[in-house]
């Protein structure tokens, strides 16, 4: 029993003591790329959210005296068809698409995770009941029941919050299978069982033993997650069949270019909500490569 | 009876015979197996296949036999980790077969188990401290000043230093990590520890401390151990009392000194012919079982070991030899005795 204690006495280190997410937090720490994307995504989403803030232009208002004017001058960026400042209403759209994609991944993650980990970790009657559910959820075609759905709840809720709640109800079955795979490889530790012997609930055993072990899945996967819906948002705003038209959002604002006319002649109208767009994913792809090779404990970069 | 609780009175500590703690009674266990295309059960692997046994207060008994022969499906159904199929377990004389729920969870607060696999059997999230102060800390509502003495209680009890408190588990060796999981088992101060293999993933010098210390703990803390293996000379250095099995069956079941010595069963008695001898001089003749373990899905009638048997007679596929006393404690199923 002395040789032990000796053991340990010679591998101690300043670098020990470390949790597992310790360890990927040090690591996602040193990942420059990683670290400015998260820069940049946070500054994005500061900047959005402070824009009352940051310019006094009204998002609504038309403006006939100023249509579609250049960049430069008093409108930063130019204006749209309807003489709104391009730059005003950028700052407003992130707020509304950044609000979108965070609300949507929050609780896309929380259900598809409920759903998840109760049909992997009781299994039979249970697992089967739930995934079939799931089943069912993803064979919905998306899009017909985006439109459907936000046309019978429009008027009932606030626009924003149809969406939301829409989208979420339909996307959440992906995470759940993954989640649910995840909890069946993981349950067949013998700490699971070491858990039920020492006398855990089965609550307490998926949320304390089972979540924190499959947790860096799901934090990969809502990287991901994020950044597909605000293509979705994007893609419906798109259509015209996202957020109304009265918000400002990124996705709606792309919705314009699909005059010909602006398309061609009028880049200032739909370039700088297709940039910071395309970058914002983009950050958001590489915050979550960064974070899979955080938790990869095999990954010593 | 009469006369031992009679003499109560007069004497503070009569001799009497040690009183059951766990008694097993024609216990099965089956995993269905399913298959076809509506995944109905169509068979069941008969993993513990009616075995009958009892473990005194503060003996231990060793459990040996193949892998896949059911040994640690009898640990993880005495401790109800998975469910009987039939049969009864009286732990002290309570049955504890069909309880659930909270009534099981309280019921658990008396046996406790070692795992197998030091790596697998704590959770890499949580710290050394959290992972022994857990159990305590599901039964009891105590300070967290009280918790936390007596954790580093256990810890020095098991050999480890006070640091590890801090850490997690990846930072210790297999055997630390061992000694870990056995004072997760003790912290709720269990009468019935079930020891499933806790030291066949180690290293023989390793091994050897770990066997110790589990030693050491059952005089100190006055502990009943069911101790599963697949090594002998493991199983005979930890022992009382040795039951052999077969295929989910229990072929014999006797004293430690009484098996070694004089195995009964043509089973044993190939296993012990196995162990190997430290001198290279001494030549024994080792008993070379033919053939495989036949499926437990679908295991011979008769007696489960007649395929492989060197003594097989005819009746023994007709007929499934009962355990039963041969001499004093040593109880074997063959037709030959």
């Amino acid at each position: 029993m002395v040789n032990v204690t000796a053991e340990t006495g010679s591998q101690q280190e300043k670098t020990i003591n470390m949790s597992p997410f310790a360890i990927a937090r040090r690591k996602f720490l040193r990942n420059k790329l990683a670290m400015i994307s998260t820069f940049f995504l946070f500054a994005i989403i500061i900047v959005s959210f402070l824009a009352p803030y940051i310019t006094t232009q009204d998002i609504a208002k038309v403006n006939i005296g100023s249509m579609s004017l250049e960049p430069g001058g008093e409108h930063f960026l130019g204006t749209d068809k309807s003489g709104r400042d391009v730059f005003t209403r950028l700052l407003y759209g992130g707020r509304v698409s950044l609000l979108v994609g965070i609300s949507c991944t929050a609780l896309v993650i929380l259900f598809g995770t409920l759903i998840g980990s109760m049909a992997g970790y009781y299994g039979g009657i249970v697992d089967s009941v739930l995934m079939r559910f799931t089943d069912f959820i993803l064979n919905f075609p998306f899009l017909v029941f985006v439109i459907v759905l936000n046309t019978i709840l429009f008027g009932l809720v606030s626009g924003l919050w149809v969406l939301i709640g829409v989208i979420s109800l339909l996307y959440w079955g992906g995470v759940a299978r993954i989640v649910r795979s995840k909890i069946l490889a993981e349950k067949e530790n013998e700490y699971i069982l070491a858990a039920v012997s020492i006398g855990c609930k089965p609550s307490k055993v998926i949320i304390k033993h089972l979540l924190p072990n499959v947790l860096s899945t799901i934090i990969v996967q809502a990287t991901i997650l994020f950044a597909s819906l605000l293509v979705i948002e994007s893609a419906l705003g798109f259509l015209g069949i996202g957020v109304p038209q009265t918000i400002p959002s990124w996705g709606n604002m792309l919705s314009s270019s699909q005059e010909a006319d602006v398309l061609r002649n009028k880049p200032w109208i739909w370039m700088p909500p297709a940039i910071i767009l395309t970058v914002t994913i983009l950050a958001i792809n590489f915050i979550g490569e960064g974070l899979k090779d955080a938790f990869n404990p095999k990954s010593n970069r | 009876m009469n006369i031992t609780a009679a003499s109560k009175g007069t004497q503070p500590k009569p001799i009497v015979e040690k009183e059951t703690l766990l008694d097993i009674r024609n216990l099965k266990t089956y995993y269905p197996v399913k298959g076809g295309f509506l995944k109905r059960t169509i068979g069941h692997v008969k993993a513990v296949d009616d075995i009958s046994f009892e473990i005194k207060k503060g003996e231990t008994l060793g459990l040996v036999g193949e892998s896949g022969c059911g040994k640690s499906t009898t640990g993880r159904t005495i401790l109800r980790l998975l469910k009987p199929t039939d049969g009864q377990i009286l732990f002290e004389g309570k049955d504890i077969t069909a309880i659930s729920g909270t009534e099981l969870r309280r019921a658990r607060q008396d046996f406790q188990m070692v795992f197998q696999d030091p790596y697998a059997s704590l959770n890499p999230t949580q710290s050394v401290g959290d992972i022994i102060s857990e159990p305590i800390r599901n039964y009891k509502k105590i300070s967290k000043k009280e918790l936390k003495s007596e954790v580093l209680d256990l810890l020095s009890r098991v050999g480890l230093p006070a640091e590890a408190y801090d850490k997690y588990g990846h930072e210790f060796s297999g055997g630390q990590r061992q000694r870990i999981g056995i004072a997760r088992a003790l912290a709720l101060k269990p009468k019935l520890i079930i020891a499933d293999e806790p030291v066949s993933a180690l290293d023989v010098s390793v091994q050897s401390q770990v066997l110790n210390l589990l030693k050491e703990l059952q005089d100190e803390f006055d502990l009943t151990y069911l101790f599963i293996a697949h090594d002998l000379s493991v199983v005979k250095h930890m022992s009382d009392r040795i039951g052999v099995m077969y295929l989910g069956n229990m072929v014999e079941i006797a004293t430690n000194d009484s098996l070694y010595e004089e195995p009964l069963h043509p089973y044993t008695q190939a296993l012990i012919s196995a162990i190997p001898e430290a001198d290279p001089k001494k030549r024994k003749k080792r008993i070379i079982l033919e053939g495989d373990v036949p499926s437990p899905q679908n295991p011979p009638s008769g007696c489960p070991f007649h395929t492989r048997c060197p003594m097989a007679k005819e009746e023994c596929s007709q007929i499934k030899p009962a355990l039963k006393e041969v001499k004093p404690g040593h109880h074997v199923a063959c037709i030959l005795y």
